[in-house]
């Protein structure tokens, strides 16, 4: 008994001392760092404890709303969008038809490409002189060409069309998983009981894709909620700020400006809110498990 | 003892020696650079240093392009004390930066006073920090106005030689050609560095200022400083520009000159070779160059840009560091460099040389601008003051019913923040 439990920590061992070091550890010394004023252009100012001057100077700073409210638009209009799309795509590859499988690895190929590169690529798309969407839109009538990473509206658009193009087919994974597991027993009941094939969608697959969705939602906000490469590639925060998301603000300040106090308060918030949105959803899948449980 | 024993026990001996022998034998030199525009000239280059240094091996690592993406890269590796780094380019905003934060070597010891002399004051002074001298100037970058010589002939509209004037004879032109592919202006407006250079010509063009260096307070809600503003969003992008402006940096807004999409054109040296290179260019030859223009004549202001050679705190081997730095500033390396490229040298006596006088007429002519350029103020807290501007510049630009006064008030308020961090400084 004794020995075995020894043996145990043993082989537990390794897995807490890579979550220390790589993910306890960061996280802890954002914390600490985000009481401090500690600017790296300024050796002489010294690490100073300043308390929750941090935080208060983020309340107080407008660039940081604007980037609060920036991150939350940006989540709130692509993730429905994706979970929706996947659930589309998911549908559809989980019939069977010849080529399935060749189609269902096609589908994860954005997912798969690294984002600076599909971001690139989308900047290009969205080119004013050169871009794919320009000539969609309007041919060969290069007078009526516009610029969306030159309009506040719809840079942050194109942002978000990048986005979904990337995710949807994660989302499509889990829904796809989630689908697999429904028995085709209760399709079958359904079908002698002369149910449309809407009703079975309605009664049957939505409900039992209900943890598939909310997993697929969780993961999404947390990620989402991080989107950083697709603003440095396409945007670089601009223009007017639009696309200055809170996790390249706080990318900005602590990187590039050395403001290392002020970007962990930055890193801190937006590790609490991914907290409070996931906390949030788990508890919504709770309760709604308890809800299948009692009749 | 068996043959296999003896056999891997010959090796590793051989093995060993031979690593010790090349360890003794090279010493590397780690330099962070980008990607040069005549490769072929750093490699010869390189490859001479290496050879006037016998065991001497130059390990170039190459960064990014972009000048803030490279900064960031740098201030990793320096905020780390990577002692695998030994020289780096630096762009000319970042000097007093890096030697207040301690990050790079003072070069007074090797970089002498007489030496000095021989370089264009402007980047001197820029690479200068509380009287240290911190990098050795390469090349001078400062901002010129291009124009299609050929459109403006046609039309018998002379080079402006004020900004007002500039959009007169754009509209003037666009009217008469009815072209809609032609725009009267491009230039680097996006939300970027490049759009502080931008609007610093306006409105130092204006007697206006970025901030006062004196009192150490913003001056962008300053009159002038308002007055050119407006006068960019009203006028320039309002009248004669499109809006794509507002997505571009240097290689975009060329583009649309070299495509002949563009009357005006806002650029550094550099874009001269381009734009009249007829692989690149469809205007090769019908390019005019002159200083850019202020809002009344001879009040014209260029942001000063170029790039700089800086060597690590943190390298173990500083003189022979300088000794590269010094090669590759030397007058042979910057001739071998402008000739290739077409880039403005920063030693005074190569303007006066003949090889490059005869392949680049036209930076004679630019000395006089060269000399006056304006660098970004120098501070160490010069990244989140940008920042600041870049944000104010591209709100009111990109957003046309913002209120100027006010954002500015908000802008300024913001930098005096900034700018208080020096004010209780004990000076090391």
């Amino acid at each position: 008994m004794k020995s075995s439990q020894r043996a145990a920590l043993f082989f537990l061992l390794p897995s807490f001392i890579f979550v220390g070091s790589f993910s306890i550890f960061p996280i802890v010394e954002s914390f600490r760092l985000s009481f401090y004023r500690l600017i790296l252009t300024l050796p002489w100012l010294g690490q100073k404890m300043v308390g929750l001057e941090n935080y208060t100077d983020l309340v107080s700073d407008p660039v940081a709303h604007n980037a609060i409210g920036a991150t939350l638009i940006f989540i709130a209009v692509t993730i429905p969008l994706e979970l929706l799309l996947g659930l589309g795509i998911a549908l559809v590859l989980n019939q069977g038809f010849c080529g399935r499988g060749l189609l269902r690895a096609v589908v994860l190929i954005p997912w798969a490409i690294p984002t600076v590169v599909s971001s690139q690529m989308w900047r290009f798309i969205f080119n004013d002189r050169y871009g794919l969407v320009n000539f969609l839109l309007f041919g060969a009538d290069s007078s009526r060409y516009i610029a969306p990473l030159a309009d506040p509206y719809l840079a942050m658009i194109s942002i978000m069309a990048a986005e979904i193009w990337k995710t949807t087919p994660f989302a499509a994974l889990i829904i796809l998983a989630g689908l697999q597991g429904i028995s085709d027993d209760l399709y079958e009941a359904a079908s002698v009981d002369g149910a449309s094939s809407w009703q079975k969608f309605r009664h049957i697959t939505l409900p039992l894709l209900k943890p598939a969705l909310l997993l697929a939602l969780l993961f999404r906000t947390i990620d989402a909620l991080r989107v950083f490469d697709l603003v440095y590639v396409m945007t670089q925060g601009g223009p007017a700020d639009a696309t200055n998301v809170l996790q390249f603000y706080g990318y900005k300040k602590t990187f590039a400006e050395g403001m290392v106090g002020y970007g962990s308060a930055i890193a801190v918030t937006v590790f609490a809110m991914s907290l409070v949105l996931s906390l949030a959803y788990l508890r919504a899948f709770k309760m709604s498990r308890l809800q299948e449980k009692s009749p | 003892m068996s043959t296999a024993k003896t056999i891997s026990l010959f090796l590793a001996f051989v093995l060993g020696v031979h690593c010790a022998i090349v360890h003794a034998q090279t010493t590397e030199l780690r330099f962070v650079t980008w990607r040069a525009e005549a490769p072929e000239v750093w490699d010869q280059g390189i490859a001479d240093f290496e050879r006037q240094n016998p065991g001497v091996k130059v390990v170039r690592e190459i960064g990014p392009q972009s000048s803030t993406q490279l900064h960031d890269l740098l201030t990793q590796k320096l905020k780390n004390r990577d002692t695998r780094l030994d020289v780096f380019v630096m762009d000319v905003i970042w000097p007093s930066e890096f030697a207040s934060a301690g990050w790079a070597l003072p070069l007074d010891r090797y970089f002498t006073a007489p030496e000095r002399d021989k370089f264009l004051k402007a980047p001197i002074s820029a690479n200068q920090y509380r009287g240290q001298t911190f990098a050795v100037p390469l090349f001078i970058d400062a901002g010129l106005l291009y124009y299609r010589k050929d459109l403006l002939e046609k039309h018998k509209v002379s080079a402006p030689r004020s900004w007002p004037d500039l959009v007169e004879a754009a509209k003037t032109i666009l009217a008469r050609e009815q072209d809609p592919q032609l725009v009267g202006f491009s230039a680097q407006f996006k939300q970027y560095e490049g759009l502080v250079c931008n609007m610093m010509e306006y409105i130092l063009g204006n007697g206006g200022a970025l901030w006062d260096e004196t009192r150490m307070v913003s001056a962008l809600d300053r009159p002038a400083a308002l007055a050119a503003v407006r006068f960019v969003r009203d006028r320039i992008i309002g009248e004669i520009s499109h809006r794509g402006v507002l997505a571009y940096e240097e290689p975009e807004s060329l583009a649309l000159f070299t495509g002949g999409r563009a009357i005006f054109h806002r650029n550094w040296p550099y874009a001269w070779a381009v734009a009249n290179d007829p692989n690149q260019s469809k205007i090769a030859g019908k390019v005019g160059m002159t200083p850019l223009p202020g809002f009344s004549p001879g009040q014209g202001a260029a942001a000063l840009g170029g790039w700089q050679f800086g060597i690590s705190r943190y390298s173990s081997r500083p003189d022979l560091a300088w000794r590269f730095v010094a090669f590759m500033t030397g007058e042979g390396m910057q001739k071998r460099i402008a000739l290739a490229t077409g880039r403005a040298p920063t030693r005074v006596a190569l303007y006066d040389d003949p090889e490059i006088k005869g392949k680049f007429p036209q930076l004679q002519s630019l000395l006089a601008t060269f000399k006056q350029a304006v660098p970004r103020p120098t501070t160490p807290v010069y990244v989140p003051l940008s920042n600041i501007m870049q944000r104010y510049f591209s709100s009111v630009l990109a957003l046309p019913n913002t209120d100027i006064d006010q954002r500015a008030a908000l802008a300024a308020r913001e930098m005096n923040r900034v700018l208080d961090l020096l004010r209780d400084r004990q000076a090391p």
